[in-house]
Formats: structure tokens, C-alpha cells, sequence
């Protein structure tokens, strides 16, 4: 596969913080790579200075196997970036902004007319042409801010957090569209802290924290290093101390977290973990509200990794 | 390209209610202010006949002099007619006196004239002037006889026509041959400052539409400025465009401006439409060089900015007069280095200048000011603005 | 307490503001100030005159300079056209007189020379006109009638020496309620301007939409909250007519605290208040934020133009002051400007001042019927 991007040894200190240390990574073509990571992990630091709208320290930035500068303008013109704060004009409408952003790209007007419908309906808009954005409610703003970072169908795509504060509506319909993308053909670099988005969107994913990497790999790669295999979540009617003693001497568990009523226990190994546990509950004459099984997520996998969680 | 984001400037622009409000409305809001407050203060200053009393007694029924003087004074045929003059008791003056119904009343006494008033005051004073004047007659008449009657003596006539030598001196006295020549200039009129002020606000007003248009193209100011700038066009190409719509929007705005003050408010401009025409060009160029200047300079939002420019306009407006125009006379007079870098000062003066001055050059000192103004900062704007990446953002 | 605390973080946020409003009103209200000339004894007034002399030392040129610095105030400017000109242009000098070369000379050989003069078109520069042309008057006469030069400027001066008595009837010092007057006249517009912005601010952000519907969820009453609000407004404003009011008391010293002065001060507090009550007006008829600051500046600066606060209001026009009755500030500045002439203080003559006093209060209820009137009819809209 080719490279879209290449990033060797970025380094990136604010005053007394290093936001990005020694980063290196690359974007393959056609890929959706999630990169992930709690606030302040260097995501959009990281975003910025590809873009080069941020000086850094050192580091080597190449996109389409050119050096990106400031003034890389063939480079940029295949570039479209849809960042965190919606960049819009409250003073023109729906329509009005696509074509001005893409107005920025494409000369031609039959041309461009058509590119501004095709991002319309993308997102799907279709019903808003005509509204100016103080009209509109949050995820369908959202829609249009990801409508003027891509109307001009560029090849390479940042998605900065587009789903924050979204609904869901809003985000399944932004979600198609990304894949939708995708299959169009063109490479997307998306940040998130929604797990579930990274898992069901994300061909490749970089973990970030602190501006280094901490992990990378599919989906199923990252839970595959994961230690924990399985979690058991289950709520006693009452809960005593002796009952826990027990519980912590089953077999293969990492840990046990106890919560009010609710008890989860993480295993290391798959090994009819829940059929273990309930049996020994019935010996103990131990009645339950609920039990249940998952498997690792994500957010596990992170948790495991940075001792913190996504969400906050 | 440039005419795309020009089109668009223009439309981003016209649409936004608060930028049209500050730098369209609110002008003509305040001229009509101006007008409404100021449009009687010039005619309170040209002198009104002033009300009067005089006590009726025997000492002034018999003082010919006083006598002729005042009917002379009061008469409502003669143009220069100063007194209004009601004959009533002393009882009924002090009334109207307390009432503030005239300025003072006389009282014959003997050989003396007393004045009553109720404060010190113009009016006042010039009823004690007057006074003073027939006074003098009385004495310079008294003077004049006195020495004719002695030259007569002295020549050994002692036949002396004491009428003939009265009406003599009186002739003298009457033949009103003062030559004083009046070379001021006609425009004299100094509330036009305010207007000019006005024009100077304005026009440096329109610096919150370039500041306004400006930040849409820095990344580190506007989420749309990072748009702008990873898109494939250079970010003069776009600045320039935007402010050439800028510049437009705001030569309309004080075009509607000048018409309105003209035509409603009969401000006086001068008899140079041209020049008036050049200076207010020029005036938008600075105002909306200073603009570009805070966006481009100052690292705090857009409301924040809106502040400091507000702030400088109203500032440069107050030491160019629109707060009080002897300030725009004192800060000439004792600092006028603060001119060179005030543009309201600039602007105003240039008005000024065309206003009451027959020379040009101090018209055309202001306008290389305001262009040297304009210059500079955009020369510093540009200077930043090449430095086309931010250590934060 | 919340309600109260975000009141006052708004305050502290738009500290700046409230200090711009407050400082015009010291440089604006104090730079009318009149140093104190005790005006119980007649003072001519002196019109600012400037003397072009191109004439040599003569004693008759002399004299009439001498009689000139007597009865006017001479201003010296520098030796430049243009700079009397501007002199001139902004009543720095009301009258400049030219006094060509040999005027002394030729005069006292019985030629007549003309005197060319620029004046301003006003009261001083007439009073400097009858004032000169007394002097060439008389001078005239001697010069006809005599050609010894020492004998002329005797009997000149002779002629010009009288000075009729004069009485002044007014007991009041006039300068510092003059100065007292213009203070509060002022201060209609920073009072207007600062209770308004910053009350118009907090109570917009208190409607907007988010909030609201926190506050209607939040175990808070409806209308407590709305009282609360009430209540930080009213303490609000009651601190910045304190603010004034010490403000006042360092500019105007001990007279603030006469009668007057304190009538002076309940009559500010009346109108701080109407501006209360205007303030929740315009912010239940406004959505939005960003209007707030034009609208203000249109109310209190039209107020203030309109009504007088910032030009005497006997130099506005009859129909300009006809007009602005229909404004608050119009009663507030009448009250003041009576209470400055006033020469007794008793029930009879603050007649006037208390009817002014009780339209304001008029004034004050009407905007809160609107107001409630507005809320209610917003309320069952939204």
C-alpha cells in the first residue's frame, strides 16, 4: 500500500509541555486510521502540525511523498479537514457555505455546483439548503461543518471530532457518510474518544498519550494484547465479605472491583469463566439480581494501557 | 478566486446586523444627536435685545442725555437695536428681576446711576458697557464745551453761544466715522467639528470590518481561519479580497453618511468636492488599515478586539473634538505630536483645513499623514502575516 | 446566592465598562468646572482678545494697548496667521485686532486709520467690539479737537474713567452649584449607560434559552428566581449610585451635603432607579446579546444629547426639548437645573422639583406595567 502520509520523529514542546514526543507513523492509502486518545493526548496537535499550521521543534512530515509546507498548495488541494469548533459563517446559508469552501478549490462553477449538492446529500442536508446555521440544531450543524471540509472530494481527509455532542441520528448519518467516503476512495485520518465509532469505522488504530504512541494495530490486534479476556458484571442482593474471599480464590481472575451491590471480575484467561461463577454462588446459597459476560472493548484496552478513561 | 471570496466577503459582510449597525446606523444616530443638540448654539451666541428696567424718576425725566441715549438704544426701528426697556417701580423691577425677566434695572440718583443685577454675566456687562459709553458722552460733551468755551474766553469773546458749542460737540460725537475693518473668514462656524469628528469615527469605525473579515483568514484567531488555510489558496490573495469588499462596503457607508448629513443636517464640507471626495478615501484606507493591524496583532477574540478598536476610535475622537471641541484646539496647540499618530485627529483636521483655510497645505499634511498611517500598518500586518505558522493555536 | 454571584461575575467581567462610563464622567462633569471667582461683587466680563501690533513704541498706540489689557483678557498667541486663525476658529480669542505700522503716529497728527480686526460671531466678541469702538470714539474726538499727543491721551483717558456701580442681587454662589449641576447633569448618562449594560447583559444571559430551562428543572421557585434577580438588580444599582455619590462628594466637597446638595442626590437615586427599570424593559423586549451595546449607547447617549446632560438645555432647541418630555432623563435634568437657580430652598419653590420628582416616579411604575406586561405575554409565547 502506498503512503499517504509520513510522520518521522515529530517533536512538538509548548512552553514547558512536550504536547508530541518523537512521534513517527504512516497513512496508508484507502484506510480509515482511528486515532485515539484522552484530551490533551496530542491528537490535534498531532493534526495541526501535519497541516503544518503549527511550527515544531523537528520531526519530518511528508504527504503524497512531498514535504508539507505552508505553501504546498498542490498538496493541500487534495487535503480536506473537518476540525473540532464548527468553522462556518452564521451570516450565509447552508448552501452558501459549501460553495464558499468549495468555491476555494474549484474554479469551475457547473462543476462546482454539482460537488456542493454531492456533499449535500452526503450528509444529507437536502431539507436545509436555504437555512442560515443559527437555525439548525447541533448535529445537523455538525453535518454541514463536515459538508464544507469536503465538498471538493479531496483524497485525504482529517475528521477532527466530528461527532461531539452529536445525536444519534446525526451520527449514524455522519458515520455512512465516512465510510461512504471511504469507499469513494480516499484515505481518512478520524480522532475520536468514542470507542464504539473507532471500532465499527476504523481500518487502523494509533493509541496516543502524553504525545507518544502506546499502541497501534486493528481493532482485534490491540484486544488480542490486551490481558483481560473476559469481564463478568453481577448484582448480589447483599454482599458480604466472606463472599468476595471466595470469589477471589476462583481461578484466572485479574481483578475484582466491587461497587454497592454490583461486582466485576476481570479474567485473564477464557475458561467457562460465568459457569464457574455461578456454580459457586449456588453453593453459597448467594442470590443474584443480574449476571452477565462481555468481552474486552476498547475503552477497556485503553483503560488497561493509561490508567484513564476515554470519557473523561 | 479573488472574486469568489470577494463576492462572498460582500455578502458575509452586508449580512452581519451588528458590523451594519456600528458603522451605518449608529454615525447617522449620533450626527442626529449632534445636529438636534448642537443646532442652536451658534444662534445662542449671536446677541438677543436685551430686557431692561428703568425706574422712572425725576432724575432721569430730566437727564436729556440719558434720555436721548436710551430712546436711541431701544428704538425697534433702528437695526442696532440693543434694549428692551420697561419703565416700572422699583418694587415691580426687583419681581422681574428674581424672575429672571431681564438682565438688571437702573436707578437715577442724583448725579449717579446705579445698576442692579442679579449675577455677573455677559449681558450684564454689556448693560454696564453701555452705560459707561453715555457716560463718557456726558463727560467728553462737558470736556469739549468747557474747552471751547475757554478758547473763546482766552480769544476775548465773552459772548458765549453755550447752545451752539453744545450742538457742536454733539454733532461731533454723533459723527459716527469708527473705522474698523472686519477681515475674518465667513466659516467660522465651529460645531462643524463635531460633524468632521463624526466622519473621523466612521470612517475608523469601519476598521471593525476589516478587523471582522481579516480574522476569518488567521488560523490562530478562528476555526474558520484554520479552514482558510489548509485550503489551496494564499492567504493574501484571500485578505485582499476580503478587504477590497471591506472597502466598499464602508466608502458606501460614509457616502450615505455625507449624504445625509449634507442634505439633513446642511453640514458645510467646503466648496472642494474633490478634495472632500480624496480625504474620505483616503480616511477608510486608515481605518481600515488599523483594523487588519488589531486582527493581525492582538491575540484575544473577536469581541475583545471589537473593544480596543471602539476604544481607540473613541479616544482619537475625543482629542479630535467630539467630546468637547476646544479639546481638538488644546492638544493642537500644546501637543500636536499626538496628531501624528491620531487618525481621527488626521481626518478631522483635514475637514478642517478645507473648511476655514484658503491654503492646502495643511490638507494635504493630513492626508500624507493618514496614507503614511495606512502604510505603516500594513506594513506591520504583513510583516506578521508572513510568518504563516503558529507555535499555538 | 448563585443568582447573585453570577450578577456580580458579569460586573467584574465588563469592570472595564463600568471604568470607561466613570471616567468620562470625572474628565466630562469635572472638566465644566469654574474655579471659584466669588461672584457676590460685579465682575465685567472680559472677552479673550489677541493684539497684532505692528506699530512702533507710541504713546498713543500705547494707550489704546493699556485700555485694551484693562478691559479684556489679552491672550497671547504665537506670532503666526494660521495659529490665530485656529485661535480664533475655536473662540480661544473672540477678537483680534490689527494695529498697523505708524498707527500711533498718523492718529495723532488727526488722520484717520482703520483698524482691521477677525471676530468671532458672538456675545464676547461684541462685548469687545462696543468696547473698542468706545475708546476709537473718543479718541476720534480728541484728536479733531487737539493735536497735543500728552493732552489727547489725558483727556482719553479722562473720558473712559468711569465705572458705574453696580449691585448684585443673587446671594447664591454660582459657581460651585454651576459645577454641582453640571456633575449630576453628566452623570445622567454614565448612571444611564453603566446600569443598563450591565443589567441588560445579566439578565439576557439569565434568558437565554439553556439557562432557562436549567433554571425551570432546577428545585428553584419560578418566581423566587425571578425576585432574586430583581434583587441583585436593585442592589446593584443601589452600589453604583453609592459609587457616584462618593464620586461626587471628592469633586464637590462639602456642598453636596447642604439642603440642595442632598435633594441633588435623592433626585440621582430616583433616576438610577428609572434606569433599573429600564434596563429590565429593554432586556425582556431583547434576545440578543450582541444588540446589547448599541442599544445602550442609542438610549443613554440620545437621552443625554436630547434632554441636556451633556449641552445645556437652554441652548437646545424649543422643539428638541418639547420632545424629549416624553424621556426620563428630561425631568432629571429639570430638577437639577431648577434646584441650581433656586435663591430660598422651602415647600414653595421645590413645588417644581417635587412634581419633576413624582413624573420620574410615574415614569419608574410605567416601565415595570410594560415590563410585566411584555414577560407575561413572552412567557405564553414560548
Amino acid at each position: 500500500m502506498e503512503n499517504v502520509i509520513e510522520v518521522k520523529n515529530l517533536t512538538k514542546e509548548y512552553k514547558n509541555l512536550k504536547a508530541i514526543d518523537n512521534l513517527s507513523f504512516n497513512v496508508y492509502e484507502g484506510e480509515i486510521l482511528g486515532l485515539l486518545g484522552p484530551n490533551g493526548s496530542g491528537k490535534s496537535t498531532t493534526i495541526n502540525c501535519i497541516l503544518s499550521l503549527l511550527n515544531y521543534q523537528s520531526g519530518n512530515i511528508k504527504i503524497f511523498s512531498k514535504k508539507m509546507e505552508p505553501n504546498s498548495y498542490d498538496i493541500k488541494k487534495d487535503i480536506g479537514v473537518i476540525f473540532q469548533d464548527v468553522a462556518v459563517f452564521n451570516e450565509l446559508t447552508v448552501y452558501e457555505n459549501i460553495d464558499y469552501f468549495c468555491g476555494l478549490y474549484i474554479k469551475d462553477k457547473i462543476l462546482r455546483k454539482e460537488y456542493v449538492f454531492d456533499a449535500i446529500k452526503l450528509v444529507g442536508l437536502e431539507d436545509f439548503v436555504k437555512f442560515y446555521p443559527k437555525q439548525l440544531s447541533g448535529g445537523l450543524l455538525r453535518r454541514l461543518n463536515i459538508a464544507c471540509g469536503i465538498a471538493h472530494k479531496p483524497r485525504l481527509i482529517f475528521l477532527d471530532e466530528p461527532t461531539v455532542a452529536v445525536d444519534p441520528q446525526s451520527r449514524n448519518n455522519i458515520l455512512d457518510g465516512i465510510k461512504q467516503l471511504r469507499d469513494n476512495g480516499a484515505t481518512i485520518i478520524y480522532t475520536t474518544h468514542y470507542m464504539e465509532e473507532v471500532e465499527l469505522l476504523c481500518d487502523r488504530i494509533i493509541i496516543l498519550d502524553k504525545g507518544k504512541i502506546i499502541a497501534e494495530g486493528s481493532s482485534d490486534e490491540l484486544k488480542k494484547n490486551a490481558t483481560t479476556v473476559e469481564k463478568i458484571t453481577v448484582e448480589l442482593t447483599s454482599i458480604t465479605k466472606e463472599i468476595i474471599d471466595k470469589i477471589e480464590t476462583l481461578k484466572n481472575i485479574d481483578d475484582v472491583y466491587i461497587n454497592d451491590n454490583i461486582v466485576v471480575i476481570t479474567y485473564k484467561k477464557d475458561a467457562n469463566n460465568l459457569e464457574k461463577l455461578i456454580d459457586l454462588l449456588k453453593d453459597n446459597n448467594v442470590s443474584y439480581n443480574s449476571i452477565f459476560s462481555e468481552r474486552p472493548t476498547l475503552n477497556d484496552v485503553f483503560l488497561e494501557l493509561t490508567g484513564k478513561d476515554l470519557r473523561d | 478566486m479573488f472574486f469568489h471570496n470577494f463576492r462572498y466577503s460582500l455578502k458575509i459582510l452586508t449580512r452581519n446586523r451588528t458590523l451594519l449597525f456600528w458603522t451605518f446606523i449608529f454615525p447617522i444616530l449620533l450626527g442626529t444627536f449632534f445636529y438636534l443638540a448642537f443646532s442652536d448654539i451658534e444662534k445662542n451666541e449671536t446677541l438677543d435685545v436685551i430686557n431692561i428696567a428703568i425706574i422712572p424718576n425725576d432724575s432721569y425725566k430730566n437727564n436729556k442725555i440719558y434720555n436721548e441715549a436710551f430712546k436711541k438704544l431701544s428704538d425697534k426701528k433702528n437695526k442696532d437695536r440693543l434694549f428692551n426697556i420697561k419703565y416700572i417701580d422699583e418694587t415691580r423691577a426687583k419681581k422681574l428681576l428674581n424672575k429672571k425677566k431681564i438682565t438688571g434695572y437702573l436707578n437715577f440718583e442724583d448725579e449717579d446711576i446705579k445698576i442692579t443685577v442679579l449675577t455677573s454675566g455677559i449681558n450684564e456687562t454689556i448693560l454696564r458697557y453701555v452705560i459707561d459709553e453715555v457716560k463718557s458722552e456726558e463727560t467728553i460733551i462737558n470736556t469739549l464745551v468747557k474747552n471751547e468755551a475757554m478758547n473763546d474766553i482766552k480769544k476775548g469773546n465773552y459772548n458765549i453761544d453755550y447752545n451752539k458749542i453744545y450742538m457742536n460737540a454733539n454733532k461731533l460725537l454723533n459723527s459716527d466715522d469708527i473705522k474698523i475693518k472686519d477681515i475674518s473668514n465667513n466659516n467660522l462656524s465651529y460645531t462643524m467639528i463635531e460633524y468632521y469628528t463624526l466622519i473621523a469615527m466612521a470612517a475608523l469605525y469601519g476598521s471593525i470590518i476589516s478587523m471582522f473579515i481579516t480574522n476569518y483568514y488567521l488560523a490562530n484567531m478562528n476555526s474558520i481561519g484554520k479552514r482558510v488555510s489548509i485550503s489551496k489558496i494564499s492567504k493574501f490573495k484571500l485578505l485582499f479580497s476580503g478587504l477590497l469588499s471591506s472597502y466598499i462596503i464602508q466608502v458606501f457607508g460614509l457616502l450615505l453618511l455625507f449624504l445625509y448629513t449634507i442634505f439633513v443636517l446642511k453640514v458645510d464640507y467646503g466648496t472642494n468636492f474633490n478634495l472632500v471626495m480624496l480625504l474620505s478615501l483616503v480616511s477608510v484606507l486608515a481605518g481600515l488599515s488599523l483594523g487588519v493591524a488589531v486582527s493581525v496583532l492582538i491575540k484575544k477574540n473577536d469581541n475583545a478586539k471589537t473593544g480596543i478598536l471602539i476604544g481607540i476610535t473613541m479616544l482619537g475622537c475625543f482629542l479630535s473634538g467630539m467630546m468637547g471641541i476646544t479639546m481638538k484646539y488644546i492638544v493642537d496647540k500644546n501637543i500636536p505630536i499626538l496628531n501624528l499618530i491620531n487618525p481621527a485627529s488626521m481626518i478631522t483636521d483635514g475637514f478642517y483645513a478645507l473648511y476655514y483655510y484658503n491654503t492646502l497645505d495643511r490638507y494635504y499634511f493630513d492626508i500624507i499623514s493618514l496614507v503614511l498611517f495606512s502604510a505603516i500598518m500594513l506594513v506591520i500586518s504583513i510583516k506578521s502575516l508572513r510568518r504563516q505558522k503558529y507555535d499555538s493555536i | 446566592m448563585t443568582v447573585f454571584k453570577t450578577f456580580f461575575k458579569v460586573v467584574k467581567a465588563y469592570r472595564g465598562t463600568i471604568i470607561f462610563y466613570t471616567i468620562l464622567l470625572i474628565v466630562f462633569g469635572g472638566m465644566n468646572f469654574q474655579t471659584n471667582d466669588n461672584s457676590m461683587t460685579f465682575t465685567n466680563t472680559k472677552p479673550d482678545i489677541a493684539i497684532v501690533n505692528k506699530d512702533s513704541d507710541n504713546p498713543i498706540t500705547n494707550n489704546l494697548i493699556k485700555y485694551l489689557k484693562k478691559n479684556a483678557k489679552i491672550i497671547k498667541l504665537d506670532d503666526s496667521e494660521s495659529k490665530r486663525n485656529d485661535a480664533l476658529f475655536y473662540r480661544d480669542v473672540n477678537y483680534i485686532i490689527y494695529i498697523p505700522k505708524n498707527y500711533g503716529k498718523t492718529i495723532s497728527e488727526g488722520k484717520k486709520v482703520e483698524l482691521s480686526i477677525k471676530k468671532t460671531p458672538d456675545y464676547n466678541a461684541y462685548l469687545a467690539y462696543i468696547m473698542l469702538k468706545r475708546y476709537l470714539k473718543v479718541q476720534n474726538i480728541y484728536t479733531k479737537t487737539n493735536t497735543d499727543e500728552r493732552e489727547i491721551i489725558k483727556n482719553i483717558n479722562n473720558s473712559l474713567d468711569n465705572n458705574t456701580k453696580v449691585k448684585v442681587m443673587s446671594k447664591l454662589n454660582t459657581t460651585e452649584l454651576s459645577n454641582m449641576n453640571s456633575y449630576f447633569n453628566f452623570a445622567s448618562y454614565s448612571i444611564m449607560a453603566i446600569v443598563i449594560f450591565i443589567v441588560c447583559l445579566v439578565l439576557s444571559g439569565f434568558h437565554e434559552e439553556s439557562i432557562i430551562k436549567r433554571t425551570i428543572i432546577s428545585s428553584m421557585d419560578y418566581k423566587r428566581y425571578n425576585r432574586l434577580i430583581l434583587i441583585s438588580g436593585i442592589i446593584y444599582t443601589i452600589i453604583t449610585w453609592l459609587v457616584f455619590t462618593i464620586l461626587g462628594f471628592f469633586l464637590l466637597k462639602e456642598t453636596l451635603f447642604s439642603l440642595r446638595g442632598l435633594i441633588y442626590l435623592f433626585n440621582s437615586l430616583l433616576f438610577t432607579m428609572c434606569s433599573l427599570t429600564i434596563a429590565l424593559l429593554v432586556s425582556s423586549l431583547l434576545n440578543n446579546k450582541n444588540a446589547v451595546n448599541g442599544i445602550v449607547n442609542v438610549i443613554a447617549l440620545g437621552s443625554s444629547f436630547l434632554c441636556g446632560a451633556f449641552v445645556p438645555s437652554s441652548f437646545l432647541p424649543k422643539s428638541v426639548l418639547n420632545f424629549s418630555k416624553i424621556l426620563p432623563t428630561y425631568w432629571y435634568i429639570n430638577t437639577n437645573d431648577t434646584l441650581a437657580k433656586l435663591e430660598i430652598i422651602n415647600l414653595n419653590s421645590l413645588r417644581n422639583v417635587f412634581s419633576n420628582m413624582i413624573i420620574i416616579l410615574i415614569f419608574i411604575l410605567v416601565f415595570i406595567i410594560l415590563n410585566n406586561i411584555i414577560t407575561k405575554y413572552k412567557r405564553k409565547i414560548g
